[in-house]
């Protein structure tokens, strides 16, 4: 049996809750697995999430991203489409990405890692998320549900 | 006969500093004509926010100025509100203070040994590279920054913008099995710090000899952090309420950071005043092993910073370990306080130096105007005397590319935190 976990990361700022919603959505649609799953809400984890990728054999992580594209648009990231904006890494924004590339020199990425994007617009502290986003939010639980099921046939 | 350069260089983005600033080099005819640390960051009036508010909110509001030392400025306020207040706290609340202190001087110092200054000495650009040739040692680093982030998270319910300081001790207390658990991790994380050190002693940096004067805070009974008064370098010895008697502040058109002078001057703030003014008072165990490694206090080369940091590491564990021996939960973990009007100064040892705050309250414990002067700014001043010595030591006439690391070496010493908030500096260089 694998370990799967699945990291919602994001704030109580509007859009950025998008990685909290998807994985609140993904235990509302009561997700069925073989794996051995474990399912967490980090909030701005910096250099912590290092540490819960190391002893999974699968790490789905959902973040909210901004590119420009249009509110609620979805988007995976393969390892080499990682962008390698690290020449700003700070001990005080310690982000995602920083984080993962951090994890990829030490050589600890799990077996399979799939890094969701949920485009955002606005990220204002205290507010909901758009509509747009939280329907992309449940959108992408059906789909990781759904790679789970088929994973574990 | 060599020709004396006059060159322009523009690099537009410096790394690894916090903050938005500039860095404005002209050299003309092989001499430094102009030379400006600019911080362009829009000020953000914190002290402004202050006014009106009630002392029970202040140890939240200004634990919001920095993400990584949020205790330094909950603890100075908490301080300054307690002196007036005449709370004395119980033996407990001083020793936890100190013990939460600890944890935010190790967090704040692993991550800027390893994310930020160590790639320098290494040829990297970024951790991220420096973790490909080093992953031991950057992991461990990590290891120690995250114990400094759960030692913040037991006393103050998270590890940025704790919530754990009032007025008159903490919130809460932490259980006995959850103090249990950490005393193991800060036992095993002791081996962890020296290696940390002796990693750290043994990076080349430059050989660099300034006169500067440095300032900490300094108490009898033990390595300065969220107690003392203010010391010199050159015998100044007062208490925080003197503090402007002695050291000023003022206005630069180029930033928006004030600068502060002692006497007229510029002063370091930071680990390696700290250590400077203060390594009698380490235990004997580390002053055993700066010996062994070599390490001479005081020391004049700022480049000694990364190990000063080491240094302040292996003492912070320590001092949390030591303290938390013989732990007991406290009938209250807080005295109560009533409020009255009158001015109050407070002054701590953030990680990055010297935290001062002023207070200015009403009777009904309302603040009526507020001072708060950040490490980083009593630095701003040194950082361009030092980057003037240093360049000149250095020698003009390396390439632009090494000239600029330099600068950025230097820079990195101070830890500079320009606001908290971003993570660029720019550098402007001309030679004409």
């Amino acid at each position: 049996m694998s370990k799967v976990r699945i990291l919602g990361i994001g704030s109580p700022s509007g859009d950025d809750q998008a990685g909290w919603l998807t994985v609140d959505a993904l235990a509302d649609c009561g997700v069925q697995s073989e794996h051995e799953l474990a399912i967490d809400k980090l909030d701005r984890p910096g250099a912590s999430l290092i540490g819960l990728l190391e002893q999974a054999d699968w790490v789905i992580l959902v973040d909210a991203m901004q590119s420009g594209d249009r509110p609620g648009r979805i988007k995976r990231f393969d390892q080499d489409a990682w962008p390698g904006y690290t020449q700003g890494l700070s001990s005080h924004g310690l982000g995602v990405l920083d984080a993962l590339s951090l994890a990829r020199a030490f050589g600890i990425l799990p077996p399979r890692l799939d890094l969701y994007g949920i485009e955002i617009a606005l990220a204002c502290p205290g507010g909901e998320a758009g509509d747009d986003i939280q329907a992309a939010a449940r959108q992408l639980a059906r789909h990781i549900a759904a790679d789970l099921a088929t994973a574990s046939r | 006969m060599t020709e004396r350069r006059s060159v322009a260089i523009h690099v537009p983005v410096l790394a690894r500093v916090e903050g938005e600033g500039a860095l404005d080099l002209r050299i003309e005819q092989g001499d430094i004509a102009e030379l400006r640390l600019r911080i362009f960051e829009p000020p953000r009036f914190f002290e402004k926010f202050l006014e009106g508010r009630h002392y029970s909110e202040i140890p939240d509001m200004v634990a919001r100025i920095c993400g990584i030392c949020p205790v330094a400025y909950q603890v100075t306020a908490a301080q300054a509100l307690e002196r007036l207040f005449n709370v004395e706290l119980s033996p407990w609340a001083q020793a936890m203070r100190r013990v939460f202190y600890c944890g935010e001087w190790i967090q704040s110092h692993s991550l800027h040994i390893h994310l930020l200054a160590a790639p320098d000495f290494f040829g990297c650009s970024s951790a991220i590279e420096l973790a490909r040739i080093a992953p031991d040692e950057v992991r461990r680093g990590l290891r120690i920054q995250g114990l400094g982030n759960e030692l913040m998270d037991l006393f103050g319910a998270r590890s940025v913008h704790p919530v754990g300081v009032r007025v008159g001790g903490f919130h809460g207390a932490p259980s006995l099995a959850h103090i249990r658990d950490m005393r193991e991790k800060l036992r095993a994380a002791l081996p962890e710090a020296e290696a940390l050190i002796r990693w750290a002693a043994a990076i080349p940096v430059p050989q660099d000899d300034q006169a500067f004067v440095s300032v900490a805070t300094q108490h009898p009974a033990d390595y300065a952090i969220e107690r003392g008064e203010i010391v010199t370098s050159d015998g100044l010895r007062i208490g925080a309420e003197a503090f402007d008697a002695h050291f000023a502040e003022r206005h630069e058109p180029h930033s928006t950071a004030l600068f502060s002078t002692y006497h007229g001057q510029p002063y370091l703030v930071g680990p390696l005043a700290r250590l400077n003014l203060n390594h009698a008072h380490l235990p004997g165990a580390i002053r055993a092993l700066l010996a062994d490694i070599g390490f001479v206090l005081p020391s004049r080369n700022l480049f000694h910073s990364l190990l000063a940091r080491a240094v302040e590491i292996w003492l912070a564990l320590h001092e949390a370990l030591r303290l938390l021996d013989g732990y007991r939960v406290p009938d209250s973990p807080w005295v109560p306080a009533t409020p009255r009007a009158g001015v109050t100064t407070g002054c701590t040892e953030a990680p990055r130096g010297l935290l001062w705050h002023r207070y200015e309250m009403d009777a009904e414990g309302r603040v009526v105007n507020a001072r708060i002067v950040p490490p980083t700014s009593q630095n701003q001043g040194r950082i361009e005397e030092d980057l003037r010595l240093s360049l000149l030591n250095f020698g003009l006439d390396h390439p632009d590319d090494a000239l600029r690391l330099h600068c950025e070496k230097v820079i990195r010493n101070y830890d500079p935190c320009i606001s908290c908030a971003t993570h660029f500096l720019r550098m402007n260089v001309a030679r004409i």
